[in-house]
């Protein structure tokens, strides 16, 4: 049972990084009906530039900031440079899956030309230390990523609810034409929906290279956890972004423990929890039910 | 979901012309890419005629996501585990059950046809950018799967085609399976293996291209272009879209086992997500929904490869795949129809320039028109 509560809180840890991920996701995704695929190679793009601001003497947590900072300015790039000019995604949508795809192949290679093959050692953000509760030793960094995760949550709920923008983006992601047409610069609001997309990458990328170092593969599986949490949450919910980020993060590490064959698998119950949602359910937990008319 | 489909151009041809330009057009680049396919082995050294084979399987494949993907409008961002589930199947056919080569390849194709089947039955609800994600995972699962299976497969130390043999030392050692030339031919091994590969390649292109042409290809496409329309107009869409995962699955297993018998070795991470775009670079640059546009993608990425890649700079070799990414997103932008669809349009232009001389003041705009407006029937 001991062993039980310890994996729930490494799965936890962990599922707050696919929330993560899943957050930036879901933001795209709402605001323009895409599915970013190269989400999580922004996210180990701005880790690296977090690793080469630690290189410099500058302390993890701010490193961490600067990423962010870093990751709000190339999603606004992004947007401006490659998606913009191919207008309404929701008229096309493979052609931006493949967009996306190229996205991934560029910023991939382009990592690995800058900081090379080798994997490069982040410290965790909240230490090596742990406490014990019920005589079960926790990590603080699996803490401190719920923690992490937890301002996250706040201060997009508060860009959202509570600023001008984030009313703008509400009205984009509801109906750009109308959008438009009451005077909302709809383009600047996705540019800016890009830019929160990809600034929380380097906060994910930070503490998922604490386990596995920084290279240029780091974000693939995490990428396809937190594909698998918005499904499970719904494309369209940053509520469901989370909990299903936390339900997978439990999923994909409990479960191997306990079934021999998934030991080295993790992978496999995240996909099988995809193509069930899919198939029973596909607007997910807490996503909007799509009706198309004919 | 039409959006990755060609705007195909087929201008109207008056068959009373005697020389009919138009056919010829079209004819020729299959001429010369046969020419080829029977003079550069003779012409070049062992190792390149050895690469060139290499990129032979990647067609095959290109081909199938193209049915898939260029002629049924379902993405696959996943169909480099289907090549490598052919290609494995092939190897351990060969190397631990001891089938003849093409039994093996064959038999690599049916076991990706019934995976294709398999995840085409999902893929009846799940569509568009849903079907992307799974198919995505599918190929992030692929290799995973193969360093689990050790048994079967190797594992993460990779599986080799090879027979115990003793050789001329009276010494027993692994040696690989590969075709060889027969003795009548008077070919080198590598010349054999080309032409047989060519072969197998063009069966498989002329199969797809009449498939295409058949009723089931026009089923294919109507349900690319309005899935309700083919449905209302009496088209049994489950089938035809099971259908075509199936057959796109079984030609990137042709291409997959064809791969197996070329390498005689095969490692997990040849079949990771990587493998599975390139099949898509292949497919966009060649262009979408054209029969001989996977061919020319993948001599594309083959050249690429094989050619230009080995020539940069140590330090610089890790950016190609940021140039092939460049690349895709600069084709999806000006030319969605890749390599294939700039050669009808430019045909198109010609056409209509040449029926209206006398109106050169418009021939530029007319032509702008017609590839705009031009009905997209395949054919």
């Amino acid at each position: 049972m001991a062993d039980f509560f310890r994996y729930l809180v490494i799965g936890l840890g962990n599922g707050a990084i696919y929330a993560m991920i899943g957050l930036g996701l879901v933001v795209i995704y709402r605001a323009t009906g895409l599915l970013n695929f190269s989400q999580g190679e922004i996210a180990m793009f701005t880790t690296f530039i977090v690793w080469s601001f630690t290189q410099a003497g500058i302390p993890l947590w701010a490193s961490m900031l600067l990423g962010v900072v870093a990751g709000f300015l190339i999603g606004v790039v992004l947007q401006r440079v490659i998606i913009q000019p191919f207008g309404d995604p929701h008229q096309k949508p493979l052609t931006l899956v493949i967009v996306t795809i190229g996205m991934f192949l560029g910023i991939n290679a382009f990592a690995q030309l800058i900081w090379g093959t080798d994997t490069k050692a982040l410290d965790p953000l909240f230490g090596n230390g742990q406490f014990e509760i019920f005589g079960v030793g926790i990590a603080w960094q699996k803490v401190g990523a719920l923690a992490v995760l937890a301002v996250e949550v706040v201060v997009f709920w508060l860009i959202f609810q509570r600023t001008k923008i984030g009313l703008a983006m509400r009205s984009v992601a509801s109906n750009s034409e109308s959008s438009a047409l009451v005077g909302i610069p709809v383009s600047r609001v996705l540019m800016i929906g890009w830019g929160l997309a990809a600034s929380i990458g380097a906060v994910a990328g930070t503490f998922t290279a604490v386990d596995r170092g920084v290279d240029s593969n780091l974000m693939i599986l995490t990428l396809i956890y937190a594909l698998a949490a918005i499904t499970l949450g719904g494309f369209d919910s940053l509520v469901g972004a989370v909990v299903g980020g936390l339900i997978v993060g439990i999923v994909t590490e409990v479960v191997p423990r306990y079934v021999d064959f998934l030991a080295k698998v993790p992978l496999a119950p995240a996909f099988a929890l995809i193509l069930i949602v899919l198939l029973v359910r596909p607007e997910g937990l807490f996503g909007t039910k799509r009706v198309a008319r004919v | 979901m039409t959006d990755i489909a060609t705007p195909t151009v087929e201008p109207m041809t008056s068959g009373s012309r005697g020389f009919d330009s138009q056919r010829a057009l079209r004819v020729a680049p299959v001429v010369v890419i046969l020419v080829l396919c029977i003079v550069l082995p003779l012409m070049l050294s062992e190792f390149w005629v050895d690469r060139i084979t290499g990129w032979i399987p990647l067609a095959i494949a290109a081909l199938g996501l193209n049915l898939l993907t260029g002629y049924n409008g379902q993405i696959s961002v996943g169909h480099g585990a289907l090549y490598g589930l052919g290609a494995y199947t092939s190897a351990i056919l060969v190397g631990d059950q001891g089938w003849p080569l093409f039994l093996a390849v064959l038999g690599g194709a049916l076991v990706s046809f019934a995976a294709g089947v398999i995840i085409g039955l999902p893929a009846l609800r799940i569509r568009g950018l849903y079907l992307a994600l799974v198919t995505l995972s599918v190929a992030v699962l692929f290799p995973e799967l193969v360093r689990q299976a050790e048994g079967l497969t190797g594992g993460t130390g990779g599986y080799y085609i090879t027979e115990p043999q003793v050789n001329s030392r009276g010494v027993v050692v692994d040696r690989p399976i590969r075709l060889e030339a027969p003795e009548w031919t008077g070919l080198a091994n590598d010349q054999w293996r080309f032409y047989v590969f060519v072969v197998i390649a063009f069966a498989c292109f002329v199969l797809a291209r009449n498939l295409v042409h058949s009723r089931t290809g026009r089923a294919m496409i109507a349900i690319r272009d309005n899935e309700v329309a083919a449905e209302v107009n009496g088209v049994n869409v489950a089938r035809i879209k099971v259908l075509t995962f199936g057959v796109g699955s079984a030609l990137a297993g042709v291409g997959g086992g064809l791969y197996a018998l070329w390498r005689t070795q095969l490692f997990p991470q040849s079949f990771t997500l990587l493998a599975s775009f390139y099949f898509l670079v292949a497919m966009v640059v060649g262009g979408p929904a054209s029969i001989i546009g996977p061919a020319i993608g993948a001599v594309f990425y083959g050249f690429f490869a094989d050619v230009i890649t080995p020539e940069l700079p140590e330090r610089v070799k890790p950016a190609t795949p940021l140039i092939l990414g460049v690349l895709l997103i600069v084709l999806m932008r000006v030319a969605p129809g890749g390599v294939v669809g700039l050669a009808r349009t430019t045909m198109a232009r010609f056409a209509v320039a040449r029926a209206a001389p006398r109106g050169a003041d418009s021939e530029s705009a007319a032509g702008e028109d017609e590839t705009a407006s031009i009905s997209r029937s395949e054919e």
